[in-house]
């Protein structure tokens, strides 16, 4: 298809990547106010303990002490998506991250010091690190009271979902096969490769000017707003300024105890307070992707059509609860809808327990659904005796389609997905022939879909996303939005988007993002909305610019041409003035703009006819009773909050569909899986910026191999044992030897801004059951536990579950 | 203990007195102000500290800030040219997407720089091992070698 | 974090002066990146440090016949010797997995030594070929194989104020093949398992035979049962078999945050046995 675009689809360079390739990007990092002290947090050395006494005398005697604080001598500020956590830990540890005190020095290694010379006594209680076991009775309370202060009697985090739709009894009876298994996810870090941080400070009038690395500037101004008026500041403000991100990837869609902490050492010193987490810190500190157990039952017909689906999971919530406690609105998306079921079951328990609490990473919840669905799916199709790829196109989804869920899904392009990942694998030939070893080795492929929110996903009152547009004499646009870069291109694909929609060139967009006093309100970058929300504000703020540069124009173009050409008279008197018909160019709706250019509408071509932009401005500002232009739009989703008590809604203004397959070797002796080619096929909708799509896709398909095959956050006892990249491993460049193949479908999604779907999230969900599908057609024996690891391959090798 | 070293940072001369348990990177970032070295881990895993001493990377963080006496040193700022001229390797990342949240950026740069240097046209083998002690959560690496490979093309022609 | 001082003498005599002075207080430092991580993480808390860069006669690598490895060169430069790549191959294979560049730029052979990680990847095929280390100190020199050199995780025979001065490499014998394996998580990850294997093959026979592991016991490993199983005999595929589960059980590895013992068990037999079969092919 020749594109209808100027911008939208190319292979832009990335507007951010000069800066920080030059070095020259500021991340918390970086960041130096006048004046600055430097926190430190006095960390709980017990999963579950009584605090009996805290000694922080000699800590303050330490010369450059500016301040120690614990829950004794400072407001209790509570926080968490249900208030369960208090900023310091006044009666008792839940877990070993729980911050008891902290201290303000003037140098980083004095604070560290005073720190250390910190004593807290502690009365260890019995303590539960299983989430099945947290549910028996008798079981030590995580919790003694919820929120509210009210007395609880069990370790249930008080956020239940269930989902029923049709009759799953009747349906397993009826059903001519029936597949079940029991699935887990383990713990995984977020590994943003830059640490989290904040500076804190107060202006004379006590309010906050807050630098964090966040995702949610406007939550978190919230958030933090409501600390002050705990702090005894009500009505005061907070102004939240997102440094360059270092990686986000969900870490930054809660507010942090780091946060609130720096902001009680900044009011109670009256100077600017830095915190940020070394790399054990961030490992320990912040909020790991939960871990699951699902207990799954699926069942098809005598042709392979899906008749039921049936889940039940339990997520190890930890000892706080954040937003991570939704993840299963996201995890019921495709347990409801992924591939066409007419009876569906989903119940979850969300359960404390004295390990380290959890929170949002990239896929929301969805990966940990995938594992399971995708893995018992194959399993579903070997017990009917077809083809996992047949099975999957024979149940697919389709466009136009209400799920029982309520998800209405328009664009689709599951099938193209399918159908592209099986050619790049050329899955007819490869698939089950590989089992006969060679060398001690076998091999298989394997696959796997995914269905996700790609219109943005209605968790919070508003969905919305802001956009300012305002246009300088130079013709220059600010774009400022309330979105935020973190990595994935917020920029590049809101520059290509503003740029299309207005009529200018890219190069004279600069997106501006980042400061909730300047840009316009945003609920946050999160659920692959970003480009979604954000370009659609763009388009709407960019119709209102257009409409005031054409009343301009009508008002200048003329007057503006005739004063062109008569200055060419006067320097040449040869000149002849052509002949204009000046009729034409008289209302706003004669006129149009392509990369800063005014033209006739209906005739662009026309010799003379054409005003640059900045032209136009300037004629319009420097006036009496001048203007400018600054429009704005605020884009909210068609879409829904959903129903808590049935779990129906249209939770996202469109959705995404994505196909991903691998094959792989086994080494039957050593039990390592080697990848050897990767498949992504992913409906995007419309490619918005063709460099960054590819770049999201094949990060968001590495991380996956990661959760697939390496990754694992190892706790004992709630102490994490593996808080550095030493032995918590991601994937490093050799890692990448195999080709990974991308291919992006566009559907183009009549929501979508130019058509295009959001998919900051979706290129790893898919990735780890893709994998294990693959290793079961190579060694016929299925691994239900991530990662898959060697030892586990030798185990399942051997006759071992796992 | 305290001493007063001298090196050459980004082709000038500068002195300074540090502290004995201080790192490379202390150094460059805090007292002459070069933030443009990432603190990644402290513990040479990941490489976001990653600058040249004489000419080789090494992860700034494990260095000895004595031991910098007498060497020369390349920090990401000192291979932006006059003019804010990005060197070809930075123009590469920038080019091909080698760059999403930018923190590994500086050291990852600094790693395909001594490639380069070294190996003026490596295989894409080369490449992920000459990058191997730089980690990125971002990529998954194949733009990055994408943008490797298209730098060590741009040297070549300047060199030819 | 704890402060330390930082000395860096430029002779042995100057570096055992200061060694005198705050005996049991200060560390040795080589390339620094082990003792740097270990200083950052409490691990140790050393007064000072006593930096043996500087001093020359700890440098150098010398051919006579065999290799003469000054301690402090740095493993990047032995990567790049063509000598050792063609005569100790499994030793050339070990350097150029081990870590990453960055840290190859500055550790040397000598710090891989001493700081006596069970998982070194230099030590496997240094014991397979026979290495001595050469170690000085206040109270004169001595030369120990390298099999007597560690005496735990992390422990050795120096005695805090001794050095290792070089790393002496005998010459191999025609008809000798060496090969080093390594197992990780990911390709870049400290050892989960390593093994070297130095074979002296004479008419399809195998005439003599060294093997070691790494991070299977509390120091790296010499496998002598094993190698006596070899030792006479062709390398058949039932032979290697054999071999594997003769390296089995001559192990006993511990479960930590990496893997299991299990895990280890079994990979050592598996590396030790594609170990032989790589030197095997290697020796012709």
């Amino acid at each position: 298809m020749t594109t209808k675009y100027s911008f939208i689809g190319t292979e832009a360079p990335r507007p951010d990547a000069p800066d920080k390739a030059a070095g020259k990007a500021v991340y918390i990092h970086d960041l130096v106010r006048p004046g600055m002290l430097f926190g430190k947090i006095k960390y709980s050395e017990c999963a579950h303990a009584r605090i009996s006494h805290i000694d922080t005398s000699r800590a303050e005697k330490l010369p450059g002490v500016r301040a120690v604080l614990t829950g004794d001598n400072s407001p209790q500020v509570r926080y968490g998506f249900i208030k369960d956590n208090f900023v310091f830990k006044r009666d008792k540890v839940r877990q070993y991250r729980d911050e008891v005190a902290a201290v303000a020095a003037t140098d980083p290694d004095i604070a560290a010091e005073a720190v250390d010379l910190i004593r807290v006594d502690y009365e260890e209680i019995p303590a539960v690190f299983d989430p099945e076991e947290a549910l028996q009775g008798g079981a030590p309370l995580i919790h003694e009271t919820d929120g509210r202060g009210k007395p609880k009697k069990d370790n249930l985090v008080p956020v239940p979902w269930r989902f029923v739709s049709g009759d799953v009894e009747k349906a397993k009876q009826e059903s001519a096969y029936v597949a079940e298994d029991a699935f887990e996810t383990q713990l995984i870090q977020q590994s943003c490769m830059g640490t989290a941080g904040c500076i804190a400070e107060f202006d004379l009038q006590s309010n906050l000017i807050m630098h964090t690395k966040t995702q949610i500037p406007f939550l978190a101004q919230n958030d933090f707003n409501q600390a002050l008026s705990a702090m005894g500041l009500k009505g005061k403000n907070s102004r939240v300024i997102v440094p360059t991100l270092g990686g986000s990837f969900g870490t930054g869609l809660d507010t942090h105890g780091y946060e609130f902490i720096a902001i009680l050492l900044a009011y109670k010193t009256g100077r600017p307070v830095k915190i940020v987490l070394d790399r054990e810190e961030e490992f320990i500190t912040l909020s790991p992707r939960q871990p699951t157990r699902s207990r799954i039952l699926q069942g098809c017909d005598k042709d392979g059509k899906l008749t039921f689906r049936e889940i039940h999971m339990i997520l190890d919530n930890g000892a706080y609860t954040s937003w991570g406690a939704t993840t299963p609105s996201v995890m019921m998306l495709p347990i409801s809808s992924i591939y066409r079921v007419p009876n569906v079951l989903y119940d979850t328990k969300i359960v404390y327990t004295n390990n380290t609490y959890c929170q949002a990473m990239r896929g929301y919840g969805n990966p940990q659904a995938a594992w399971a669905l995708e893995g018992n799916l194959d399993h579903l199709a070997e017990e009917a005796g077809i083809d996992p790829y047949e099975f999957r196109m024979t149940n697919r989804n389709i466009p136009n389609d209400l799920t029982p869920m309520g998800l209405n899904i328009t664009s689709c392009g599951h099938k193209e997905c399918l159908e592209s990942v099986a050619e790049k694998l050329r899955w007819k030939e490869t698939r089950g022939q590989g089992r006969s070893a060679v060398d001690g080795k076998v091999r298989g492929v394997g696959m796997a879909s995914l269905f996700h929110v790609g219109g943005s996903g209605r968790v919070y009152r508003s969905d919305g996303s802001g956009v300012i547009m305002k246009l300088d004499d130079f013709g220059n646009v600010s774009v400022i939005a309330g979105g935020v870069e973190m990595g994935q291109g917020f920029d590049a694909a809101l520059s290509l988007a503003s740029a299309e929609a207005l009529g200018v060139t890219p190069d004279k967009v600069k997106v501006v993002t980042g400061d909730t006093a300047t840009c316009p309100w945003d609920v946050g970058t999160h659920a692959s909305r970003g480009a979604f929300t954000s370009c659609n504000a763009a388009i709407m703020a960019a119709r209102k610019a257009r409409e005031k540069v054409f009343q301009l124009a009508a008002e200048h173009f003329m007057p503006r041409i005739q004063f062109k050409e008569k200055r060419k008279q006067k320097k040449d008197p040869d000149y002849r003035m052509p002949d204009l018909d000046f009729e034409r160019m008289l209302k706003p709706s004669d006129f149009d703009m392509r990369e800063n250019v005014v033209f006739l509408k209906d005739d662009p071509e026309a010799p003379l006819l054409h005003l640059r932009l900045e032209e136009i401005l300037r004629e319009a500002h420097y006036k009496e009773q001048g203007t400018m232009i600054v429009t704005e739009a605020f884009y909210d989703p068609c879409n829904q909050m959903l129903d808590m008590k049935t779990c129906r809604g249209n939770l996202s203004a469109t959705y995404i569909f994505g196909v991903q397959g691998a094959e792989v070797e086994v080494d039957l002796e050593t039990g390592k899986v080697r990848i050897l080619r990767f498949a992504a096929a992913h409906d995007v909708g419309q490619v918005l910026n063709r460099q960054t799509i590819r770049g999201q896709i094949y990060g968001g398909v590495m991380t996956g191999i990661g959760y697939a095959l390496c990754e694992e956050y190892k706790t004992d006892r709630g102490k994490n044992l593996n808080p550095n990249f030493l032995d918590y491993k991601i994937l490093s460049a050799p890692d990448v030897d195999f080709p990974i193949d991308v291919d992006c479908i566009e559907t183009h999604d009549e929501e979508g801004p130019f058509g295009a779907k959001g998919v900051g999230e979706p290129g790893l969900v898919p990735t780890a059951p893709a994998i294990a599908n693959a290793v079961y057609d190579a060694i016929g024996v299925r691994i239900h536990s991530l990662p898959i690891t060697p030892e586990k391959v030798l185990a399942a090798l051997r006759g071992e579950k796992v | 203990m305290k001493k007063l070293i001298t090196f050459t940072l980004n082709g000038y001369e500068v002195s300074a007195e540090v502290e004995s348990h201080r790192m490379l990177l202390e150094v460059l970032r805090d007292t002459f102000d070069f933030k443009g070295t990432k603190p990644g881990c402290g513990q040479g895993e990941c490489g976001a500290c990653t600058v040249l001493v004489d000419d080789v990377n090494v992860d700034s963080c494990l260095y000895p800030a004595f031991e910098i006496e007498g060497k020369s040193v390349t920090t990401i700022e000192g291979l932006i040219d006059e003019g804010n001229k990005l060197h070809p390797v930075q123009e590469s990342f920038v080019a091909h997407g080698g760059i999403q949240c930018g923190f590994c950026s500086p050291g990852m740069i600094m790693s395909a720089t001594a490639l380069l240097r070294e190996n003026p046209s490596p295989s894409d083998g080369e490449i992920k091992a000459g990058i191997s002690g730089n980690l990125c959560r971002c990529t998954g690496y194949v733009q990055i070698v994408e943008s490797i490979r298209d730098a060590a093309e741009r040297l070549q022609e300047n060199a030819g | 974090m704890k402060k330390f001082d930082y000395h860096m003498p430029e002779s042995l005599k100057e570096a055992y002066g200061l060694m005198e002075k705050q005996k049991g207080r200060a560390r040795y430092i080589a390339g620094g990146t082990d003792v740097i991580v270990r200083v950052k993480q409490r691990a140790i808390e050393p007064e000072a440090l006593i930096s043996l860069r500087h001093i020359s006669d700890l440098r150098g690598v010398h051919w006579n016949g065999g290799l003469r490895l000054g301690s402090m060169t740095i493993l990047r430069d032995l990567e790049r010797d063509e000598g050792t790549a063609r005569d100790f191959k499994a030793l050339h294979q070990a350097v150029r997995v081990l870590a990453n560049p960055q840290v190859r730029n500055v550790a040397t052979i000598g710090g891989n030594l001493a700081n006596a990680a069970p998982s070194a990847d230099c030590a496997p095929p240094l014991l397979v070929l026979g290495a001595k280390v050469e170690i000085d100190g206040p109270g004169g020199g001595r030369v120990v194989p390298l099999e007597a050199f560690f005496t735990g995780p992390g422990q050795t025979c120096l005695d805090g104020t001794e050095v290792i001065k070089s790393v002496i490499v005998p010459g191999v014998e025609k008809g000798t093949g060496t090969a080093f394996l390594k197992d990780g998580r990911v390709s870049q990850d400290i050892a989960l398992i390593n093994a070297a294997a130095l074979v002296v093959m004479e008419g399809g026979v195998c005439k003599a035979c060294r093997l070691a592991a790494g991070a299977v016991a509390p120091v790296p490993l010499r496998l002598k049962e094993t190698e006596k199983a070899i030792e006479g005999r062709e390398i058949t595929p039932d032979v290697l078999e054999e071999i594997k589960g003769l390296a089995e059980k001559e192990v006993s590895p511990i479960t930590d945050v990496r893997t299991t013992a299990e895990y280890r068990r079994i990979m050592s037999g598996v590396l030790i046995k594609r170990a032989v079969e790589q030197a095997a092919r290697a020796a012709g």
